[in-house]
C-alpha cells in the first residue's frame, strides 16, 4: 500500500472539523513541516492547516466557517491531504478490515445558517468535506 | 397449491414408522430467524432420510435465502407475485377475479390484530390456507407462528398430527393472541417451545396439552474461535425496538472515556436506522460505534470480535447470541424473557444484568473490556455452552417427538378398548415414556 495519512477520528464538533490519525508508508523527518491540505474538488483553491505531530501521530483542525466562500457553489468538496511541501498524502481509512466505509462511517453535518459542512469517506475510504449552501432561487 | 420445486426422491422411501412431515411458513422465501431455523430442521431431517415439505403460506419472492437441501419439497399457498397473475378469461374467471380482489382487501378473521404478522393476512389468504389445511389427511404437519397455529387448530382436523410451534415468548404476545392460544392450542398434539420458562408458562395455560421445550439449533457448531485481542464487540439484529440497540449507544458512551480504542459494530438493517445514528450523533459517538448494515458473513464478523452484546427487550431464543458463543465470544446480557437466562450462566459463559438498565450494561461492558484473560475464560465456556444448541443435539428431539406422536396417532386409530385412549394407562405411560429425552 501508497504511503498516506490514516485517520483514527474524525470529529465535527463547535464548528471545528478535528482530526487525529497517523502518517503511514512514509519516515517522518523532524525538519519537515507537514500541514494539512484542503484541495476544492472544482476549482484551484487550497488551504492550509498546521498539524501537531508526535513520532508520526497527527492532529489538525479547521474552523468549517473557512469553507465559505462569496460566490458558493450548490455543493462544493474538498479533499483532504497531508503535505511536508513536496509530498501531498491523502487522508483515508484503509489500514481495517470494514469495507464501504461511506455507508458505516458516517459522521453528522455541522450547519451555520444556511452553509452546512459533513465530512465523509468517498467509495475509496478517503476523506473529504462536503460543504452545501441553500442557494435563494 | 403450487409445487414450486419437486423433491429429489432419496433412493429407497423413507421406513414406514416415519410419517411425512410438512412445515407451513408464513413467508418461506423471507429472510427472518424462524424460517433460518425452520430450513435447518427441515435439512436435518430429510438428510436423516424423513420425507419433508415446505409450505409457503405466501410468496412474495422469487428464491429462497436460505441453503435448503434439494430433497425438501418446497410449495406456496397463494403466490404474490407480481408475474403469477393470470389474465381471466371468460365470465367466471372474471368473476372469481373481481372476487379475490375483495377478498385480498378484506381484513382477516381467525388471526388476531394483535398478531405481529397480521398486515400479511387478509380473508383471501385466511381463505385459502383453510382450504389447504382441510385437505391434510396423514403425517405430521408443523405450524410456526401464531396465525398459521390458530388456522391449523381450526382447520387441519383430518387426520394430521398436529404440532405448534412457539418462536416467540408467552408473555411478548399481546392479549388477543394470547386469549386465542389457549382457547385453540389444546387441539394440538404437541405444542413445542424454545425455552423452559416458556415451557413452565404454557404447560400451566394449556392443562392436558403435551408441551416440549425444544430450542432451535445454530446453523454450525464448526466455528472459528476468537482470539479476544480484538477492541471490537459485536450486537446484530433487526434495527427495530425489540432489539434494543436504543438502549446499547447510550450505554456505550459511558465507556468510551476509559476505553477510547474500543469499537461498537451493531450488524442488521431496519426500519430505526436513522434515529439510531442520530443517538450515535447525539452522543458524539461517530468514531466508536458503527451501524454496519446487513452481512451475509455474520461468522467471519463474529469471529474477529472480543465479545457478544445482547441489549433486546425480549426474545424468543436468541440464536445469533448462542451463534456468538459457538465463536467463543463471551456475552453481555440484559436478563429479559426469554432466553439469555435460559442459555447463560451469569459469571461463567457471560454476564447478565437487570433488563433495559444502561448503566449495569455499560459496568459488565466494562469488566470485559478491561479483562482479556475474563474474556478468553468465559470464551472457552461458551463454547462448552453453545454444544448443547448444535444440530447434532437438537434436531434428534424433533425426530424423537414425530416418532412418538406418530406411534401413539397409530395406537389410537386401533379398536376401541387397545388403544391409547381405551386403556389410560397404557397411555400416560407411553407419554411419560415421551417426557424422557425430550423435557
Amino acid at each position: 500500500m501508497k504511503s498516506h495519512a490514516e485517520v483514527a477520528e474524525v470529529w465535527p464538533r463547535d464548528g471545528l472539523v478535528r482530526l487525529v490519525g497517523h502518517i503511514y508508508g512514509r519516515p517522518v523527518r523532524d525538519e519537515d513541516e507537514w500541514r494539512l491540505l484542503l484541495v476544492l474538488r472544482c476549482g484551484e483553491q487550497r488551504l492550509h492547516y498546521q498539524v501537531a505531530l508526535e513520532e508520526n501521530r497527527f492532529e489538525s483542525e479547521l474552523p468549517i466557517t473557512d469553507l465559505r466562500k462569496a460566490d458558493p457553489a450548490s455543493v462544493e468538496e474538498w479533499d483532504l491531504h497531508l503535505t511536508e511541501g513536496t509530498a501531498e498524502l491523502r487522508v483515508g481509512r484503509h489500514l481495517d478490515d470494514i469495507r464501504g466505509k461511506k455507508r458505516i462511517m458516517v459522521y453528522p453535518e455541522q450547519r451555520l445558517a444556511d452553509f452546512s459542512v459533513r465530512p465523509y469517506f468517498t467509495v475509496n475510504d478517503n476523506l473529504s468535506l462536503e460543504c452545501r449552501t441553500e442557494v435563494a432561487s | 397449491m403450487t409445487a414450486d420445486r419437486l423433491p429429489v426422491r432419496p433412493a429407497d422411501g423413507p421406513p414406514r414408522h416415519r410419517p411425512k412431515v410438512r412445515y407451513l411458513l408464513l413467508h418461506a422465501y423471507g429472510r427472518g430467524g424462524t424460517i433460518r431455523t425452520v430450513m435447518n430442521q427441515t435439512n436435518s431431517l430429510v438428510a436423516a432420510g424423513w420425507e419433508v415439505e415446505l409450505v409457503s403460506a405466501i410468496r412474495r419472492r422469487d428464491d429462497l435465502q436460505f441453503p435448503l437441501d434439494e430433497r425438501v419439497r418446497v410449495s406456496t399457498v397463494v403466490d404474490l407475485r407480481d408475474d403469477a397473475y393470470v389474465r381471466p378469461i371468460g365470465l367466471i374467471e372474471r368473476w372469481q377475479e373481481w372476487r379475490k380482489g375483495r377478498l385480498l382487501a378484506e381484513p382477516p378473521r381467525a388471526v388476531p390484530p394483535g398478531e405481529f404478522g397480521y398486515r400479511h393476512f387478509n380473508r383471501y389468504v385466511e381463505q385459502q390456507l383453510a382450504r389447504y389445511l382441510r385437505t391434510l389427511r396423514d403425517g405430521v404437519l408443523v405450524t410456526t407462528r401464531p396465525a398459521l397455529n390458530l388456522l391449523a387448530a381450526e382447520h387441519a382436523a383430518g387426520g394430521v398430527i398436529r404440532v405448534a410451534q412457539e418462536h416467540m415468548n408467552h408473555g411478548t404476545h399481546k392479549r388477543d393472541v394470547q386469549e386465542r392460544i389457549r382457547e385453540s392450542y389444546p387441539s394440538f398434539d404437541a405444542v413445542a417451545v424454545l425455552t423452559e420458562r416458556d415451557r413452565e408458562e404454557y404447560a400451566r395455560l394449556l392443562p392436558g396439552t403435551r408441551v416440549v421445550r425444544i430450542p432451535n439449533a445454530v446453523h454450525s457448531l464448526d466455528q472459528v474461535p476468537s482470539d479476544h485481542r480484538s477492541k471490537i464487540a459485536v450486537a446484530a439484529g433487526r434495527l427495530f425496538p425489540q432489539k434494543g440497540f436504543d438502549i446499547l449507544i447510550p450505554a456505550w458512551a459511558k465507556l468510551v472515556e476509559t476505553y477510547p480504542d474500543w469499537q461498537l459494530r451493531i450488524y442488521g438493517s431496519g426500519e430505526k436506522k436513522a434515529q439510531l445514528r442520530e443517538l450515535v450523533d447525539k452522543h458524539h459517538l461517530y468514531n466508536h460505534v458503527f451501524l454496519m448494515g446487513h452481512t451475509d458473513r455474520l461468522d467471519d464478523e463474529l469471529a474477529k470480535a472480543s465479545f457478544y452484546v445482547l441489549s433486546s427487550r425480549f426474545e424468543g431464543l436468541p440464536m445469533v447470541m448462542i451463534e456468538a458463543m459457538s465463536h467463543a465470544l463471551p456475552v453481555v446480557g440484559f436478563d429479559c424473557p426469554t432466553g439469555p437466562s435460559d442459555v447463560l450462566t451469569h459469571g461463567v459463559d457471560g454476564l447478565l444484568v437487570p433488563p433495559e438498565d444502561p448503566d449495569a450494561l455499560a459496568e459488565a461492558m466494562g469488566k470485559l473490556m478491561g479483562d482479556r484473560a475474563l474474556r478468553a475464560d468465559m470464551g472457552m465456556a461458551a463454547v462448552m455452552t453453545a454444544a448443547s444448541y448444535g444440530p447434532d443435539a437438537v434436531h434428534p428431539r424433533w425426530e424423537a417427538l414425530f416418532t412418538e406422536l406418530h406411534r401413539l396417532h397409530r395406537l389410537d386409530r386401533l379398536p376401541e378398548g387397545r388403544g391409547a385412549r381405551g386403556d389410560a394407562t397404557a397411555g400416560r405411560q407411553a407419554h411419560a415414556a415421551a417426557e424422557g429425552p425430550l423435557a
